[in-house]
């Protein structure tokens, strides 16, 4: 388990260096001067001078990549051209929001997906079935802006039971919550009521009843848990991914998140900020794969052993 | 099940609550789509919004009957050499920075010459003052043009003549910033505590890419502003901002970002009564590379100009909220030439002068580069000039590009052909005029290579010009030159700013080249 957790760790440190060159590498060969786009029409060539070695620019590239590395890895990402902050900073204040929209979502899947999942299953093929399977489908097919703005039109703009948008108070995540989520709540309801029909065949749910365990108890206590795993595995993963950011919810509802904060680096060619944000994401991603491969080796006795 | 539902109700009852607050009177609540990079001048030439309310210039423009016009600011009074170079100005008396401090001449100095020293952006006003390429190349330490005599008195010398340097002044990248101040802060325009201004607000919050805040400032000179604090939020989302708007929890609404439809059937006709409008001072226009094989011919620059249909493009893309223009001087901006005849829309006689260029069997093909950043009015453009220009039998393909590769590929000189805005910075010609024709390098780094080396010459020479009458008819003179002879910029059409006020606004004045940045204090709240 350990040992396994050991090269998983080393291969992740590789990934992220992998990542850090690409990118850094990339940013410098697509055509067009970053000082010149942040200058705009009015500089002239001494202020655009001046600016490259202000911003270290003027220097050979790997001396660039090498100081990079090094102030990266003291926690140190630059400051960004356009919003003239510390990238550590601006990542800090975004990732917090960002997190808590992804909890907010990832508890609104997690409660509907396996409530919807459990319940199709054990009513196979009757009405309630073929209702939260529907459900669930609609989950995977809505795209997230559709469900954001129905949301914030029906629930904050004509019920105003919630605000239509920001982070002023911990209600301002609700509906952002839900949007984000509704998608991933498709998928875990699918894939949780097919591993639990699949488990519910096994012979050990039929000793349990007839044994004379009751069906809800059979089902949650012997069935559930069993059929947990790959569920779980999904839901590891979904959760980095709803943490590396969400642009579209979080542009609906005014959320300065890891999202925005990204396409703000994008579109205003920040190399710093951009550095910043794409190795932050990567480095959830990759935790968050190492996480579910942890969960899964704990909850399977036979992956543990197997080392 | 009762127990489920009773909580419920409370609940929503009280997430309901939460939701209607009531507002603080003299609060203004108003919305950006994208926050602010910086609150410095130096720093940027269109994040004002701060500097508009914060700070105070020499000058300010302001609409006067429905024109714009340069007043005294922070200037009491000027006069101006006999040969144009030498300004000799006198501060308005007993005015204090919010801090206390009091503005002098000093800090006049000192603002214009830290725009060299250490500035990223606006270099090209102060550079007009004698000593200002020294001082930009780290040659001498201060303008050798500016001297100070008295706390509120200096003359500023030009390196040459410009008639219109106090309109030059005007513009929010000459606020005038405390010297004192500056020499014990760090963290002017990142940091609000430390960006002091003299104007009738003070900065208090700015949460990145959420929301900054302006408080009263009780030590401005001129007149108390109705509006005693303003909130405004980051929004990226115009659909979000709609809402907000129509719920009460806006009071202004920049109608611009909204998607047309919304505007015609939701505000133009429920709010029609209180929505204000100014035209965005500026042009959209069309610009060709004349080293291009094809269009280096002025025929086909003509029947290009001829082939575009500008009205439809203002009743398809802006819902007739745009003004045609004819020139490169546009509506609104003083030396505009209503007279000026432009192009008609006349398809059949571009076809015609095609065929005699010899181009009748459609062999004309060029790309005309889009910025990816560009507004969706401009794509749009582009979409429908490309069309106009195929009826015509002329292949425009739109290829696009990524903001900074638009403007390497620009700056090569090579770009075949472009659709864009000019804004106007401050109300005098030279502003676009020299920009796109005052100098070889001007012209060849927007890729229009303009050929006439004459005119260019002139064109730099016209800001010279003292007298106004004489330097307006020089600049008509040139421009008819550049647009019907030479046809080497297709003028189409100023939009219209649309805002809308809330229900607690009485009165609001946009600025008056029609930026997105406004002043609060032209806002009365009811």
């Amino acid at each position: 388990m350990l040992r396994t957790l050991a090269q998983r760790l080393v291969q992740a440190v590789i990934v992220l260096a992998g990542v850090m060159l690409l990118i850094f590498v990339m940013l410098r060969i697509v055509p067009g001067n970053p000082v010149e786009t942040l200058m705009g029409e009015h500089a002239n060539q001494e202020t655009i001078s001046r600016v490259s070695e202000e911003m270290g620019l003027d220097q050979p590239l790997h001396i660039q990549f090498f100081r990079y590395l090094s102030s990266a890895l003291q926690g140190d990402f630059g400051t960004s051209f356009t919003l003239g902050k510390p990238v550590s900073r601006l990542l800090r204040s975004a990732f917090v929001n960002t997190l808590i929209l992804a909890l907010f979502a990832a508890l609104f899947a997690w409660i509907i997906g396996i409530g919807c999942g459990v319940l199709a299953a054990v009513t196979k093929n009757r009405l309630p079935d073929r209702i939260f399977t529907g459900f669930s489908l609609l989950g995977i097919s809505l795209p997230v802006f559709m469900a954001a703005m129905f949301l914030q039109y029906v629930f904050a703009f004509r019920l105003h039971w919630l605000p239509i948008s920001g982070a002023d108070s911990w209600t301002g995540f609700i509906l952002p919550g839900i949007a984000l989520g509704w998608n991933s709540a498709g998928q875990i309801a699918q894939m949780t009521r097919v591993t639990l029909l699949e488990t519910l065949q096994e012979d050990y749910i039929d000793t349990a009843l007839a044994k004379g365990l009751s069906p809800a108890r059979t089902v949650v206590r012997h069935a559930l848990r069993n059929a947990m795993l790959p569920v779980l595995t999904m839901m590891a993963i979904q959760l980095s991914g709803l943490l590396s950011g969400a642009v579209i919810t979080e542009t609906v509802f005014s959320l300065n998140g890891l999202g925005r904060l990204m396409v703000q680096a994008i579109s205003g060619r920040d190399i710093p900020l951009l550095q910043g944000t794409a190795l932050f994401t990567t480095g959830i991603v990759i935790l968050g794969s190492l996480a579910a491969d942890c969960l899964y080796a704990v909850l399977d006795p036979r992956i543990r052993k197997g080392g | 099940m009762k127990k489920w539902l009773s909580l419920l109700l409370v609940l929503a009852l009280f997430l309901g609550s939460a939701a209607a607050e009531s507002v603080e009177p003299g609060l203004l609540r108003a919305a950006v789509r994208y926050d602010i990079s910086t609150m410095d001048v130096a720093e940027t030439t269109d994040n004002y919004l701060i500097p508009l309310n914060v700070m105070d210039r020499l000058f300010e423009t302001r609409l006067v009957d429905g024109k714009a016009q340069v007043l005294n600011s922070l200037a009491a009074d000027y006069s101006v050499s006999e040969d144009g170079r030498t300004y000799r100005f006198t501060l308005r008396d007993g005015v204090v920075f919010s801090n206390g401090s009091p503005l002098t001449a000093s800090d006049v100095q000192f603002s214009f010459e830290r725009l060299l020293k250490v500035g990223r952006q606006n270099t090209d006003i102060p550079l007009e003052i004698e000593g200002g390429e020294a001082l930009l190349k780290g040659e001498a330490d201060s303008l050798k043009g500016f001297q100070v005599e008295d706390d509120t008195r200096f003359t500023i010398t030009l390196t040459e003549p410009n008639a219109g340097f106090t309109a030059e002044l005007s513009s929010p990248a000459m606020s005038i910033v405390d010297a004192e101040t500056m020499a014990q802060v760090t963290g002017f325009g990142k940091v609000p505590a430390d960006t002091i201004g003299s104007g009738p607000y003070i900065v208090t919050e700015w949460v990145a890419n959420d929301h900054y805040t302006l408080v009263q400032n009780e030590r401005y000179w001129g007149p108390e502003p109705s509006v005693k604090k303003v909130i405004i939020r980051v929004e990226p989302d115009a659909g979000t901002q709609n809402l907000k708007f129509q719920s009460g929890e806006l009071d202004l609404i920049d109608l611009e970002s909204l998607d047309s439809a919304i505007v015609a059937s939701v505000y133009k006709t429920g709010m029609a009564d209180r929505i204000v409008s100014t035209p965005r001072v500026g042009v959209i226009f069309m610009m060709m590379n004349e080293e291009n094989e094809f269009l280096k011919d002025v025929r086909v620059r003509r029947a290009i100009g001829m082939a575009v249909n500008v009205d439809a493009v203002i009743q398809g893309v802006f819902m007739g909220d745009a003004i045609r223009e004819k020139g490169i001087i546009p509506t609104g901006i003083w030396g505009h030439n209503d007279a000026l005849e432009g192009f008609a829309y006349d398809p059949e006689g571009a076809r015609k002068l095609l065929a005699e260029a010899g181009y009748a069997d459609g062999q004309i093909h060029f790309e005309i580069s889009m910025d990816t950043s560009s507004s969706t009015a401009v794509q749009l453009i582009c979409a429908s000039v490309s069309q106009n220009l195929e009826a015509v039998g002329i292949r425009a393909e739109i290829v696009s590009y990524e903001h900074s590769a638009w403007l390497a590929h620009r700056g090569t000189g090579k770009m075949d052909s472009f659709m864009a805005t000019w804004s106007m910075d401050y109300n005098d010609p030279a502003n676009v005029m020299y920009t796109f024709f005052g100098s070889e390098a001007n012209s060849k780094g927007r890729s229009l290579n303009y050929a006439d080396t004459d005119i260019i010459h002139r064109v730099a020479a016209a800001r010279a010009i003292v007298d106004d009458a004489a330097r307006m008819q020089e600049y008509q003179a040139l421009e008819e030159k550049l647009i019907q002879e030479d046809a080497a910029w297709i003028p189409l059409c100023t939009n219209l700013h649309l805002y809308c006020m809330g229900d607690r606004v009485a009165s609001f004045a946009p600025h008056w080249a029609g930026f997105s940045d406004f002043y609060a204090a032209d806002v009365v709240l009811k």
